[in-house]
């Protein structure tokens, strides 16, 4: 796959925290590429990079395969989606009129910004009739929502999103992340995604990309990572129970056997994870599970079968 | 700056109708005297009203009662009881001076008191308290209800017989043309502050160093006294005309118009540049950023984000400049610019009350009027914050 995002010995002098140094790095199409780090790595700043809020003091950053120092800033941040933490939304402009700034930007017909509006708010959940309505009246998880959906506006193939659920509380996180997911696998498109948070990393990302004082320190799918070699990826991503993690990445599915399970067994969605299967066998003290959806049963789960899922590395 | 807030302040209502009380009952209301000039011999409202002042007393009272222990009352009630208050004060004060003039020669003349001038104005600072929290078809109808009633007690000669009236009969021409005077010179003051203060304000949001001079300059002008500055400008402006004489051409004068424009638009300065600025940086950082990074270049962050976020700092500072540039062009009076501080200025002269009030008042009801009018405009044009 051809790499959207191509960053070739970049550095950025800021003369300590967040900057970066000979960062060498490809985002794919159609990649959820997750920054993870401490803060003051340098994430926002590679993010920044992209639609050059920030400069490179050396190297090259390409997007869609040309190099941006030598394009038009403005076209380049109007084909870009972009959220960030605070949202940002114009306090003075109606939610309608917040999704439609880059579609405006670009020249769109009114018919088509007022046809592409529902469609936004149709995609993130949310009620049309909060077009008409100023920032302020929103709660915070439909701000978000709507600062995704005014990223989305132009249909942009890249997405770039600054810690965009920073500002949310853990419940709202949890379903912004869903609802993240669910978007990505819609519309499939390239996003680069900056958070200091592992566990959402690794529950977001096809690929997380771990920072560390201005230096790619790891990058690549996060079951990889969570048994990386580096014992600071290793700390970063695994946190206090790194075979709990790894439980909450691998899907119910990927683990079960065909044979059926006994009558009677609880029964757990195949898209679930095995973090949820095995607390759902302590809490019904069951050894083995039913895998099933819509009525059907798709086979079975055991204790043992969930073990050997998750292959611990040899003790260090 | 900003915003006021709109709940009213505990206890300032009671105190204010313990004002208008005082006027009623403590002060004189009404001095009769043989002619314009002598203060002559003082009447409490009682004597010069009869019973009529209890009445008004009764209807300040019932208002300010009501919205104590009826909070939840829609303010229409206690408005409409004052604006009646008021409009019996007008009226018997009126009838009074009829009355108390009858014997007398020509000459003679009944002058509002100290006591009518602080009922009057607790009456209307009151009024103003209760309209504050109102809708806004009740803050224009009370105040243009009130009018409605003084011009009709006017026109049907009820106050003729006031010595503000007998005073304003006999100059009413004059008086007319200084009230456009007045607001000619402050109205070209006011072009002069917008023509430099936009600009400046945008200078300075862009280089924080044309800020920190321009506030040193302008905070200068604000610590000499006004006084002291217009007469100042007048030897200024006149070694200037020496040395270019070409400035008379283009009707330059040392006195006057000149140094009264620009001693009222150095003043009002401050306000407004500071207002421009606030403005420019209304507008949160991070809303701004997103906006660069969304694509909009500088020119259309400004258009689209700041000056709208802006715009209700703007309106107040337009509003501080306005009403300074009224009250400040008064001043011009004293160095030959016309306009209401003449009269004032003549009426001192004269020792005449009657005068100076006439000049003065005016001078305040405009300066109110600009202040209320834009006051309401700034409440208009910010629909996101409501």
């Amino acid at each position: 796959m051809a790499a959207v995002i191509a960053f070739e010995d970049v550095s950025v002098a800021y003369g300590g925290r967040d900057g970066l140094r000979d960062v060498t790095l490809e985002v794919a199409a159609g990649e959820l590429c997750v920054l993870v780090g401490p803060s003051g790595a340098g994430k926002s700043t590679l993010l920044r990079l992209v639609n050059r809020l920030v400069a490179p003091s050396a190297g090259v950053v390409r997007v869609r395969g040309e190099d941006i120092a030598r394009n038009d800033p403005i076209r380049l941040r109007r084909s870009i989606g972009y959220a960030i933490q605070s949202v940002g939304l114009f306090p003075h402009r109606t939610v309608g009129e917040n999704i439609a700034t880059v579609p405006r930007l670009l020249g769109w017909p009114e018919p088509r910004i007022a046809a592409r509006i529902p469609e936004l708010l149709a995609l993130l959940r949310l009620d049309a009739d909060l077009a008409a309505r100023y920032p302020h009246t929103l709660s915070g998880g439909q701000a978000q929502r709507v600062g995704l959906a005014r990223a989305l506006a132009a249909d942009p193939d890249l997405l770039l999103m600054d810690e965009p659920f920073g500002a949310a509380d853990p419940i709202l996180r949890r379903a912004l992340r869903a609802e993240l997911r669910r978007i990505h696998a819609v519309t499939g498109k390239t996003i680069l995604l900056v958070t200091h948070d592992a566990e959402e990393a690794l529950e977001l990302a096809t690929r997380v990309v771990v920072l560390r004082d201005g230096r790619v320190l790891a990058a690549g799918a996060p079951l990889e990572l969570i048994r990386a070699a580096d014992p600071f990826v290793r700390d970063l991503l695994g946190g206090d129970a790194p075979a709990l993690r790894r439980l909450g990445l691998v899907t119910v599915a990927a683990a079960m056997a065909a044979t059926a399970a006994p009558a009677g067994a609880p029964v757990i969605a195949p898209g679930a994870s095995l973090s949820d299967a095995l607390s759902l066998m302590l809490e019904t003290r069951a050894e083995v599970l039913a895998v099933g959806e819509d009525g059907r049963t798709l086979g079975s789960l055991g204790l043992p079968g969930l073990l050997r899922a998750v292959p611990m590395p040899a003790p260090a | 700056m900003g915003t006021h807030p709109a709940v009213p302040a505990r206890g300032l209502e009671p105190a204010l109708a313990l004002l208008a009380l005082l006027g009623l009952y403590a002060f004189g209301w009404l001095a009769v005297a043989p002619n314009r000039l002598v203060s002559g011999t003082s009447l409490g409202a009682a004597a010069a009203l009869g019973w009529g002042v209890h009445a008004i007393a009764v209807l300040i009272l019932g208002a300010v009662a009501l919205r104590r222990w009826r909070p939840g009352l829609a303010p229409a009630l206690p408005v409409m009881l004052l604006v009646l208050a008021a409009a019996l004060a007008l009226g018997l004060t009126g009838d009074a001076a009829r009355h108390q003039l009858q014997e007398l020669a020509p000459a003679a003349r009944a002058m509002l008191g100290f006591g009518f001038w602080l009922g009057i104005a607790a009456l209307l600072v009151l009024l103003a308290e209760v309209l504050r929290g109102a809708s806004i078809w009740l803050r224009v109808l009370a105040p243009l209800l009130l009018l409605g009633i003084a011009a009709l007690a006017g026109w049907l000669g009820l106050l003729d017989r006031l010595s503000l009236v007998v005073e304003y009969q006999a100059r009413a021409e004059t008086l007319h043309a200084a009230l456009l005077r007045h607001l000619a010179l402050a109205g070209a003051a006011l072009g002069i502050v917008l023509a430099f203060g936009i600009p400046l304000g945008w200078w300075a949001f862009r280089s924080p160093r044309a800020e920190a001079a321009l506030a040193a300059v302008l905070n200068a002008v604000q610590i000499v006294p006004a006084l002291a500055l217009f007469g100042a400008l007048i030897p200024l402006l006149s070694a200037l005309l020496r040395a270019v004489p070409a400035l008379r051409g283009l009707g330059v004068e040392a006195i006057g118009t000149a140094p009264t424009l620009i001693g009222t638009a150095a003043y009002a300065g401050l306000p407004l540049w500071r207002g421009i600025l606030a403005g420019l940086a209304a507008a949160p950082r991070e809303v701004v950023g997103v906006a660069e990074a969304m694509g909009m270049d500088e020119a259309r962050v400004t258009r689209a984000v700041r000056l709208p976020l802006g715009l209700p700092v703007f309106l107040a500072a337009l509003r501080v400049a306005a009403v300074q540039c009224i009250g400040l062009v008064a001043l011009g009076g004293l160095i030959g610019a016309g306009g209401l501080g003449a009269l004032v200025l003549e009426g001192m002269a004269q020792f005449a009350t009657d005068l100076i009030l006439l000049g003065a008042l005016p001078i305040v009801a405009l300066a109110l009027l600009a202040d209320g009018a834009l006051r309401l405009l700034e409440g208009r044009l910010a629909p996101w914050r409501r």
